[in-house]
């Protein structure tokens, strides 16, 4: 206890340790409730992986169930339009499986019937040649999920003799450089592979001291450790929602080894990507 | 460090930036396309449409407004700012002529509202106007003139320049192809900003919209149906002129 100028008595907290400091200890200690606040909030977080036509979980993670020589990820909604428009297009694609995930950036708060306008990730197989997998991931996955993902997907123990090709964007203002951001030329394509990828990338290196993040990060860091082959590669663009041209800056990608053989028709694709740009226009008045 | 210098519009970095203005070029960039070509006896603005709700009055969101009869601009970014700078502007062009007994020149008029937006990156508890404007016009003495203003309130003339989304596209291409050739005819010069604006423009012709001045001529808008003409034609001297080329390697 102290008393102020005015006389008045108040509480003043003791840097000594009195027998107060036990009563805020009961408090600080964790109570049922806060056990089973804790429990669903973990439920409710849960990475699930499961097959929408069976409506079964995988049992096992989803590489051990389906291995691949080739395994291709986009992340974000401009480097899933690329694959969609340009690599799917040719063959025909088999759903293997969809990682359902709940977080705060999700629009939806029903976290049991997701529907299948809601983004999340989906995997494909190439029905001719299955050991080419390919995933779809329009989701946000937090820093707690990656791991259960990375887990779900990959599995403890992976297979090396796998190449891994990420695709994702981040906005260019996250890039790093001594030039003014008014004289990059955005959209432009970096790269970041692991130790054990040998081939030539298809752009130039990302340099010091930028850094990538959120789930690619997690997938290039599992791979480093794992040994596994694999390459990012990050557009950084100005125009984060769907748009025609950070979508054409992936073009040079398809001639890596991994997306050569499975894109047989361009122009094709090109109208495919029109029509997907029209169909996702949000409309928004803030700027003309 | 960013972070620390950039809530407030009246503080300088240690490297002297201004963060809210250059984060106010940002917005800009969240505009569809303006491009703005200065030829010999026109000047011609082109922009890219946004795609309207069914439910919208396709009149309500113009980017090509009047300023006076003389004078016209396009502008990219905030809306809304938009319109309060377009406000200001017109009542301006009015104010001059009434008092002077003269009509604006476009530089005037140009210098108008760089010095308004300058004055939004200078005051405390406001922030700076999230536009760039291209503007267009005639003065009395007979010269075209092209101006772009940004939001840090500079203004510079230009022969030919774009704002808005993928700018940068479209100025290269304005660089490569804005010769004196190019803008030898007053049709020509509008198939120049046709054809930069296409460059960008994510549906076609469909999605342009054109205004022109002519010397000691009133603003002309073009109907939908004059730009699909000019694009058929711009399309066909596209084939022709691969045809020569593949005759040529043949």
């Amino acid at each position: 206890m102290a008393a102020t100028f005015f006389g008045e008595v108040v509480k003043a907290p003791c840097r000594a340790g009195t027998e107060d400091q036990e009563e805020e200890e009961d408090e600080r200690r964790e109570t049922a409730e806060d056990r089973e606040v804790r429990r669903q909030l973990a439920r409710k977080r849960e990475v699930r992986l499961f097959r929408r036509q069976t409506k079964t979980s995988l049992e096992v993670s989803l590489l051990e169930k389906y291995p691949c020589s080739k395994f291709i990820i986009a992340i974000g909604n401009n480097a899933v339009a690329f694959l969609s428009s340009f690599v799917m297009n040719s063959g025909v694609w088999e759903e293997v499986g969809c990682a359902k995930l709940w977080n705060e950036w999700c629009r939806t708060t029903d976290t049991v019937h997701l529907s299948p306008t809601d983004a999340f990730c989906v995997f494909y197989h190439l029905k001719s040649n299955p050991s080419v997998l390919l995933c779809q991931c329009s989701c946000y996955v937090a820093e707690d999920q990656q791991y259960q993902w990375l887990d779900k997907v990959f599995g403890s123990c992976p297979r090396k003799n796998m190449q891994v090709t990420v695709l994702t964007c981040r906005h260019v203002t996250d890039y790093k450089t001594a030039e003014s951001t008014s004289s990059l030329h955005s959209p432009f394509l970096k790269a970041l592979k692991t130790e054990n990828f040998k081939e030539p990338p298809c752009c130039s290196l990302l340099e010091q001291p930028n850094i990538v993040h959120d789930l690619p990060a997690a997938v290039l860091s599992y791979c480093q450790v794992w040994k596994i082959p694999a390459i990012l590669y990050l557009c950084y663009t100005d125009v984060m929602k769907l748009d025609l041209i950070t979508v054409g800056a992936f073009k040079p990608v398809l001639s890596s080894r991994s997306l050569k053989g499975l894109v047989k028709n361009i122009p094709q694709s090109t109208e495919i990507l029109k029509k997907l740009m029209t169909t996702n226009e949000i409309q928004s008045n803030i700027y003309t | 460090m960013a972070s620390r210098y950039d809530r407030a519009i009246t503080v300088f970095s240690p490297d002297g930036h201004l963060f809210q203005v250059e984060y106010a070029q940002e917005a800009v960039k969240k505009g569809s396309t303006a491009v703005g070509i200065r030829g010999t006896d026109i000047v011609v603005l082109g922009v890219e449409k946004k795609s309207v709700a069914k439910l919208q009055d396709e009149r309500t969101v113009r980017k090509i407004c009047a300023l006076d009869d003389h004078v016209c601009m396009a502008f990219a970014g905030l809306t809304a700012d938009a319109r309060v700078v377009i406000k200001r502007a017109r009542v301006e062009c009015q104010s001059h002529k009434l008092t002077v007994e003269d009509p604006v020149t476009v530089e005037y008029i140009t210098r108008f509202i760089a010095t308004l937006k300058q004055k939004y990156t200078q005051s405390n508890g406001r922030r700076p106007f999230g536009i760039s404007a291209l503007i267009v016009g005639f003065d009395d003495d007979g010269i075209p003139r092209l101006y772009q203003t940004d939001p840090s309130g500079t203004y510079h003339a230009w022969k030919a320049n774009a704002i808005g989304r993928s700018a940068k596209t479209v100025q290269e291409f304005l660089e490569k192809n804005y010769t004196e050739d190019a803008i030898a005819n007053d049709n020509e010069a509008i198939k120049l900003a046709i054809r930069a604006l296409l460059e960008v423009v994510q549906s076609g012709g469909k999605n342009v919209e054109l205004a022109i001045i002519r010397r000691n001529q009133p603003l002309k808008m073009f109907s939908a149906k004059e730009i699909e003409l000019q694009v058929a034609e711009i399309e066909k001297e596209k084939e022709e002129a691969e045809k020569k080329k593949s005759k040529k390697t043949t």
